[in-house]
């Protein structure tokens, strides 16, 4: 089955988490994801499945809380601003080790913003929005094929870690259509027996994210960092381009990634030697195997749509002698191959 | 082949159904190609654009920044593109709407009045589709075919509708042949 097909990215999000057998949604409209809770309105009762426009993003995230702690496949999607308001939720099922996939289309921010795209929330993403220790794996989707995979990924990796996953694209990259190739459906869900089903027959399941003795609860804490590590160990992804013979190496992800790969076309044609680094996983990030570029290439461009987040990332990976400069935009507007080709000069010449 | 489109015009004048019939056929004729719309405030009478880009190669940037064809619906959007339009591209002026001229030697430009066309053919308000082929009729980025089984296909059963829309394409695409390819 690989019948191919023009999707905007926002509906294969949708699609993918359908195919992922995604059980249940919880949404609240806001742009630029507004046709990924409006698709999923529709096909989610097709399907036989849960859909419900809650009447917040609060509502949202506590709805697949508890969708998720009885076991079945559960999403929310929104923006920028509602994912602001759904840390407090991300932080507490973080804590209760509850698998679900949240997607923050981003926008212009800060505040309300704007309805453009942007990266600027790549921190509250890779950081912990929320409070105290926890960590979700973060995946950066670059084109409308990876909106639909990445969907169909972050939920594998929400069941194998009991952990929120978030998808990450940009609202631009919400709005794009391309061809994409339709995957197979999941047919077979992981066991979940710490879900609560009803304990007839067996011992009790707790679910909480709470423990009155710091005694008690701090044991739980080291479980989570052991967690948190072997998703740094196994987990790390990225995509490398030109690198072999690179005397400059972009670095950037979603659709700046997709500007600076022009940026690239543009500045081999005119004979400069340029590769492109591109994150992957944003948690866990690649940290080795940018150390291990850095060992050869001592020259990096950070391309992103905020005023320099990943870039922070980007310098601690990099060996000491090596070079960061950033090319950016921010507050929803898109970067154009040219701004980042400019930069690119500038640094080469 | 690689091809960066950009169309603008008011809202309703269907800029972006003809960005949209663009992808739909490069997409049939197994072609890598992207569609990003203008999204949010848009509105009929408003302006809006959006950008195609057909290669045979793996697409990079979303956005277009200097279109190597570039067609202006209305007047703000060719305040744009006689910028924009790169060296040896392609600029369609709707001259029913804008009476603008531009003056710039390293380009080729059309100028076709598409609605007084479409009026011909019975409806002024498929200029869009008049403008579309007379993009065809000077850079073939997709076959005139595809456009035609597309529209076949989405409006099968709306024959009169259907008739009017392929009578407009033909139209701009004649005209086109006839008035800058002599």
């Amino acid at each position: 089955m690989s019948e191919k097909t023009l999707m905007a990215g926002n509906i294969a999000i949708a699609e993918g988490a359908i195919l992922a057998h995604c059980q249940a949604y919880f949404g609240y409209p806001i742009t630029p994801q507004n046709e990924l809770l409006e698709h999923m309105s529709k096909r989610m009762p097709e399907e036989g499945r849960v859909f419900v426009q809650t009447e917040s993003e609060l509502a949202a995230i506590n709805m697949v809380y508890g969708a998720a702690a009885s076991g079945c496949r559960a999403m929310t999607t929104t923006s920028s601003p509602g994912f602001s308001l759904q840390q407090e939720g991300l932080s507490y099922m973080a804590g209760a080790e509850i698998p679900a996939v949240v997607v923050n289309v981003m926008r212009g921010g800060p505040g309300l913003g704007d309805i453009g795209g942007a990266q600027g929330d790549y921190f509250q993403a890779v950081k912990g929005g929320g409070h105290g220790d926890y960590h979700l794996i973060t995946l950066a989707p670059s084109s409308v094929q990876e909106m639909m995979d990445f969907a169909m990924l972050a939920f594998e990796l929400a069941d194998k870690y009991r952990n929120p996953v978030i998808l990450l694209p940009d609202g631009f990259l919400g709005q794009a259509i391309e061809p994409v190739v339709m995957r197979p459906p999941v047919t077979k869900l992981p066991e979940k027996p710490w879900a609560i089903t009803g304990a007839r027959g067996r011992p009790k399941n707790i679910i909480n994210s709470f423990a009155m003795d710091p005694v008690d609860y701090q044991p739980h804490v080291a479980l989570l960092r052991q967690k948190f590590q072997r998703i740094k160990q196994n987990e790390v992804r990225y995509e490398g381009i030109n690198l072999d013979d690179a005397a400059l190496v972009m670095v950037a992800y979603g659709s700046a990634f997709r500007s600076a790969m022009t940026a690239m076309q543009m500045a081999r044609q005119a004979g400069l030697k340029v590769g492109i680094f591109r994150p992957i996983t944003l948690f866990p990030f690649p940290v080795a195997p940018l150390s291990n570029l850095s060992q050869k290439v001592k020259s990096f461009l950070v391309v992103e749509l905020s005023l320099g987040q990943l870039i922070e990332d980007v310098r601690l990976s990099l060996s000491a002698e090596a070079k960061v400069e950033l090319v950016n935009q921010f507050g929803g507007v898109p970067i154009s191959a040219d701004e980042i080709l400019e930069a690119i000069e500038k640094i080469m010449k | 082949m690689h091809e960066e489109i950009t169309i603008g015009g008011f809202g309703g004048q269907g800029v972006l159904f003809i960005g949209r019939l663009l992808t739909e056929a490069a997409f049939r004729e197994e072609r890598e190609v992207v569609y990003m719309p203008a999204y949010g405030a848009e509105k009929r009478g408003g302006t809006v654009w959006c950008n195609v880009t057909i290669s045979d190669e793996r697409i990079g940037a979303l956005f277009i920044a200097r279109p190597t064809i570039a067609v202006a619906m209305n007047s703000a959007s060719l305040n744009r593109f006689k910028q924009t339009t790169k060296a040896d591209g392609l600029l369609i002026v709707n001259k029913s709407l804008v009476p603008e001229t531009v003056s710039r030697g390293d380009i080729s430009t059309v100028y076709i009045p598409a609605n007084d066309l479409a009026t011909e053919v019975g409806n002024s308000d498929i200029g869009n589709l008049v403008v579309l082929g007379a993009l065809l009729a000077r850079r073939p980025v997709v076959s005139l075919d595809s456009i035609h089984q597309i529209m076949k296909d989405s409006l099968g059963e709306k024959q009169q509708l259907l008739q009017m829309n392929q009578k407009a394409l033909e139209k701009g695409y004649r005209w086109t042949k006839k008035e800058y390819t002599g």
